[in-house]
């Protein structure tokens, strides 16, 4: 998933008014990809929704306790909790294929249990989600803030 | 887990300077672990150089516009070999101890299937070690270390 481009970034500008640019769009990515990843069999949104949560935590990791405040650090762990969960449904995703086409003793049973996991930790991605998109909003300036709509879990 | 330097940025730091101190913190970094990263024995060292090599990609993604970019382009470009090649390493390792955990329980005959399936991960595991360890010469041979730290010294 390509990068949504940041525009306005100027090097001779403070850094916190370039971490607030790209904190809005990597925020705005973050939640684009929700409702569509809350289909559990899209694979493709829940794989992109971990990567844009992934640039957003690298940038509030680096920047975000001097540039946005204390938000940062809650927007960062709950980040990386999002990544952990959505890490493990994508890696049952790549190894469900490589099973089923294997076959044989004991697969079928490793099969049915890693769809049970998979089931687990997209649940619990169901369920993290209020409390990410809370906390990355919070790290939003007044401005960028104002006028958009709180998401929640289905 | 490979920690990182924490790096003390002050918000009216002005966004170029921010960038030229972290590329050099990261590019620091960088091959910190590569001394044990081919050792199959240890598949911990694969995982932190390859956590540090995403800071690293991350920082250069985060100040990109403060750098040329005719200097910057072949030296994301190199670091995204790097980190594709960790990847490559460090995929069968999971899958390994993903396989491992699900079948912990498993009885003997059941166990030949995924057994039958470890052992093609070892194979992808070596094939992996050795991808790894051409992208590590690439990257010692083109200079990789000393390009990020003079790019680093472009940032504007």
């Amino acid at each position: 998933m390509k990068a949504r481009v940041v525009h306005d970034l100027d090097g001779a500008e403070p850094l916190a008014d370039n971490v607030a640019r790209i904190v809005a769009v990597r925020v705005a990515e973050l939640r684009s990809f929700v409702p569509a990843a809350f289909d559990p069999a899209d694979v493709t949104a829940l794989h992109d929704l971990r990567i844009a949560a992934k640039r957003l935590r690298y940038v509030l990791e680096l920047t975000g306790e001097p540039c946005v405040g204390p938000h940062a650090k809650r927007a960062v762990e709950l980040l990386k909790e999002l990544q952990e969960v959505l890490g493990e449904v994508h890696d049952s995703d790549e190894m469900l294929p490589l099973l089923a086409a294997r076959g044989g003793p004991g697969v079928e049973l490793l099969v049915a249990r890693l769809r049970v996991h998979r089931a687990e930790r997209f649940a619990g991605f169901v369920v993290l989600w209020p409390q990410v998109v809370g906390a990355a909003t919070s790290c939003l300036q007044r401005d960028d803030r104002d006028g958009v709509p709180f998401l929640s879990a289905p | 887990m490979a920690k990182s330097v924490r790096i003390a940025l002050e918000a009216d730091r002005p966004y170029a300077e921010a960038a030229a101190l972290v590329v050099r913190v990261r590019a620091g970094e960088l091959f910190s672990h590569a001394g044990r990263v081919l050792d199959m024995s240890d598949i911990e060292a694969v995982h932190d150089m390859r956590v540090t090599t995403r800071r690293l990609r991350a920082a250069l993604e985060i100040f990109e516009p403060c750098f040329p970019p005719k200097r910057f382009k072949p030296v994301l470009r190199d670091v995204k070999r790097l980190a594709d090649a960790l990847g490559e390493r460090r995929d069968p390792d999971v899958r390994i101890e993903q396989l491992t955990a699900l079948a912990k329980d498993l009885g003997v005959r059941d166990h030949d299937g995924v057994r039958t399936l470890i052992d093609t991960l070892r194979i992808e595991q070596a094939v992996g070690n050795a991808r790894l360890a051409a992208a590590l010469d690439d990257a010692r041979d083109s200079n990789l270390a000393g390009r990020l730290l003079a790019l680093s010294e472009q940032a504007r």
